[in-house]
């Protein structure tokens, strides 16, 4: 189908321009281009869930930010380096998504949302509350380590290092996810998309399903967090606000939902906003809301699907 | 008595269904043969369609039981109940609409298969035995010049069609179509019907009809449904001439 | 023990005036979500500005009555083009209205900021007296919220059931598509409930000015709860809205004596977790 190799396109040029940026940008705009690919993680995870199965999740910042601790609090508290930091992040990303996937996925549609909402309400409250665990507000710093515990030639520190880091698992991400979506996986989360009645009476387990997606969303999630608190360097109460579950949505419905790379763009315009606009204009959130309206009055499918609609069309 | 008549494909006994204060199915009992065809006919609210929703698992019975195929299936879900041999169509039509006909298809076959990793990452081919059997069941229904079209593109008597079609991708022995004519044209009608004619010779149909002739030409048997009762049941001839069956149709006119 | 109990009680009455002020938020987001499927992300944020505007207006004004009823018309004022020219194309998509007024209530928070400024104000007390009933002293302005608030309520309940917009809006709840098959000019009364439940939330907002800190992210603290309390009572549940506000918020103030706030909401939260697994429709839904 055009649309797919459209899209693939489209992802592989990105990539490889992120490829080649990491040695031209200066360290500034270096800088922004790592939060671009680190937020472009946790974006095509949140389309799984949102684009790919209907669920409207506002429960993210709750993966976002127990992947940043588990990242840091992993390197504080028992010294691990980048990649056991990343895959502590992950591991406790995916028990906090099979948990909460267990309980919320099989709640209908409003109520899905309200109470993803909530809970991620309570788990801010909490990191706030807990400050021997979390630090609070201000959260924990660590110095940035080596990349694998032992050899520490190749560290966090060298910014290279840490975009090329970043790199490599927004490539890994998106051709796992990619994969999977090519794969009968993708058709069946189409199908459920489609009609959910349909396919249960097709003989699917649904909610299994949509908990598969809900799972490998809140895992990107994850990742994303502990590869944000990675490059920062620290984690905090803050990540786990309630900015973080709806800011995925944003990206996602102005780059495209459902397209699973769309939110690249959704991602790189919010984030360039707020980069470069910000310095001339502190009040550049005006201006992105503004372009939030625009955007959707053009077209609801975000630009992405635009783009693909008038391809076929 | 449980599973006792194997020779049925579907057995359902003393079913009922409460709604609050209101009866929506009391007390119905219903027994479907192989490759038998019944009609289930009965005014608007009669509860035709919450019988199905009973039997399939969309709804859970107050008290009886269903078995199919000897197997007592009260109270699972509709997935699983489905992978049992039990498909069935909707008054709405559900389809999966921005699917192409063969896509449709291809899910509803797919649901056999029990390779977990191959759902994660095997391609989706367009040869082999799934892609051969989706040519077969649109080959049988009619559709195989359409089959990469859209759904939402289709007319609304395709779609219908497109629905059956989807129903047997599972391989059922038992299909219950809740009426598949409503809202089409004659001629799409009659393809329907045509149809429904062909599928009889390898499995039981349930048809839920308004179409008092289309029920009489194509069913051995019928159902009379009235306040979620069973108010008669027999040959084409007999319910013809049941005068309570009359009295409830008063208006529309006898074969 | 007699210090505690009156503790409790205190506590208890200010978290009924808080739930008083939270219901009539709550209640305009569930009559634009109930009738209009648009998530208002943007609802804390009129809330925001209704108490903005009665503090910026208030040396012009010279009296707190006058912003009470001046400010809620100047809000629904504006609310009106944003619902006929922004969302109406949105309406019935749930998460394309969530980003919508998102975007929004940025724009929003944006310009209050540049105009009113960052730093929190606090409305002088309109009515500064006290009571002393049962043994503990309440503030006079605070009751007076009190009778103000269920004033607004049966206000509303007369709209809603006494009035033919009123049917119209409770049919269009239950029923959109048949509301609009019958012929009801359904755009009209789309309008006036989204001018309406902006109206509630604005009035909420001068009201609660002069016992809270007003800045331009107070919205962001009462939107949360004012869905979860919609969520709770029960979709399409008026009754059900105002009683999960007030119960909601009444637990949680007597719950501060006890714990953190923090500690408080994150219990309130959790509670209602709990309802929402138990009854996953809501205290009061109907069907």
């Amino acid at each position: 189908m055009e649309n797919k190799r459209l899209l693939s396109w489209f992802a592989t040029l990105s990539l490889a321009i992120f490829a080649v940026l990491g040695f031209t940008l200066p360290s500034g705009a270096r800088s922004l281009a790592i939060q671009i690919m680190v937020f472009s993680i946790f974006a095509m995870g949140y389309d799984i869930s949102l684009g790919f199965t209907n669920q409207c999740s506002l429960g993210h910042s709750i993966f976002f930010g127990v992947g940043a601790y588990g990242a840091i609090l992993s390197i504080a508290k028992m010294k691990t380096g980048a990649i056991g930091a990343v895959g502590s992040g992950l591991g406790a990303g995916f028990v906090v998504a099979l948990i909460l996937g267990l309980i919320c996925v099989r709640l209908s549609e409003a109520y899905f949302v309200i109470v993803t909402a909530i809970i991620s309400a309570v788990f801010h409250l909490l990191a706030m509350d807990m400050t021997w665990l979390t630090g609070g507000d201000d959260g924990i710093t660590v110095i940035p380590p080596a990349l694998f515990g032992k050899f520490t030639q190749l560290s966090l520190s060298n910014p290279l290092v840490n975009y090329y880091f970043v790199l490599l698992f927004l490539t890994v991400t998106y051709l796992i996810l990619v994969r999977m979506l090519r794969a009968p996986l993708g058709k069946v989360f189409a199908a459920i998309r489609g009609n959910d009645t349909r396919a249960l009476f097709l003989g699917y387990n649904v909610f299994r399903y949509k908990l598969i997606a809900f799972i490998i969303s809140g895992v990107c999630g994850a990742l994303s967090g502990a590869l944000y608190a990675l490059t920062l360097r620290y984690a905090s109460a803050d990540f786990f606000s309630f900015y973080w579950s709806i800011v995925p949505i944003v990206w996602c419905l102005i780059g495209g939902l459902g397209t699973l790379v769309g939110c690249f763009i959704g991602v790189a315009l919010m984030s360039i906003f707020q980069y470069y606009v910000s310095a001339w204009f502190t009040h550049y959130l005006l201006l992105f809301g503004v372009l939030i309206l625009v955007i959707l009055r053009v077209s609801i499918k975000g630009v992405l699907g635009y783009v693909l609609k008038r391809g076929s069309g | 008595m449980a599973g006792q008549y194997t020779d049925y494909v579907l057995e359902v006994h003393n079913i009922s269904k409460h709604f609050g204060g209101l009866t929506a199915v009391d007390n119905v009992s219903y027994f479907v043969g192989k490759n038998e065809i019944k009609g289930l006919i009965g005014p608007n609210g009669a509860g035709k369609t919450t019988l199905f929703n009973l039997i399939t698992g969309y709804l859970k019975p107050n008290s009886g039981k269903v078995y199919l195929n000897g197997v007592d299936i009260t109270g699972d879900p509709p997935d699983k109940i489905c992978r049992m041999g039990l498909s069935r169509t909707f008054q709405l039509t559900l389809i999966f609409p921005d699917m192409t006909v063969y896509d449709c298809i291809w899910v509803g076959l797919y649901s056999r298969r029990k390779r977990p990793w191959n759902l994660l990452f095997s391609r989706i081919e367009r040869k082999g035995e799934i892609a051969e059997k989706v040519e077969e069941i649109c080959h049988l229904v009619g559709l195989e010049s359409r089959m990469d079209e859209v759904a939402t593109d289709l007319s609304y008597g395709d779609q219908k069609i497109l629905e059956i079609a989807m129903a047997l991708s599972t391989d059922p022995v038992l299909l219950l179509l809740d009426e598949p004519t409503q809202g089409v044209s004659p001629k799409e009608a009659e393809n329907i019907v045509a149809l429904i004619e062909r599928l009889s010779q390898k499995m039981s149909i349930v048809l839920i009809e308004h179409d008092i002739d289309i029920v009489m030409r194509v069913c051995r048997t019928i159902t009379v449904l009235n306040f979620g009762k069973v108010v008669a049941e027999g040959s084409c001839e007999e319910i013809a001439s049941n005068s309570d069956v009359q009295k409830i149709y008063l208006g529309v006119e006898g074969t | 023990m007699g210090e505690l109990i009156s503790t409790v009680l205190f506590l208890f009455v200010n978290g009924m005036i808080w739930g008083l002020i939270i219901a009539l938020i709550s209640l305009g987001l569930s009559l634009i979500f109930g009738v209009m499927g648009i998530v208002n992300m943007a609802h804390g944020d009129i809330y925001m500005v209704g108490a903005v505007i009665s503090i910026s207006l208030f040396p012009f004004l010279g009296n707190f009555w006058l912003a009470l009823l001046v400010v809620p018309l100047i809000v629904g004022f504006f609310a009106a083009p944003v619902e006929r020219f922004i969302l109406r194309p949105y309406e019935g998509h749930p998460s394309v209205t969530m980003i919508a007024t998102t975007g929004i209530s940025f724009i929003i928070q944006q310009i209050v900021l540049a105009t009113y400024g960052g730093i929190p104000k606090k409305m002088l007390n309109p009515w500064p007296v006290s009571f002393n009933l049962f043994g503990v002293e309440y503030e006079g302005y605070r009751l007076l919220i009190a009778v103000i608030s269920i004033g607004i309520l049966i206000g509303l309940w007369l709209i809603l059931y006494k009035t033919s917009y009123g049917i119209l809006v409770r049919a269009s709840i239950q029923d959109r598509n048949m509301a609009s098959a019958m012929g009801i000019d359904v755009n009209r009364v789309l309008m006036m409930t989204f001018v309406l439940g902006c109206i509630l939330a604005a009035i909420a907002g001068v009201l609660a000015a002069p016992i809270t800190q007003v800045f331009y992210l107070m919205g962001n603290d009462v939107v949360l709860l004012a869905f979860i309390v919609v969520i709770v009572g029960g979709l399409g549940s008026l009754e059900g809205t105002l009683f999960a506000a007030l119960s909601l918020s009444c637990v949680e103030g007597v719950l501060s004596a006890v714990m953190s706030p923090t500690q408080s909401r994150a219990t309130i939260l959790v509670i209602m977790i709990v309802i929402l697994m138990i009854r996953p429709r809501g205290l009061f839904a109907e069907k």
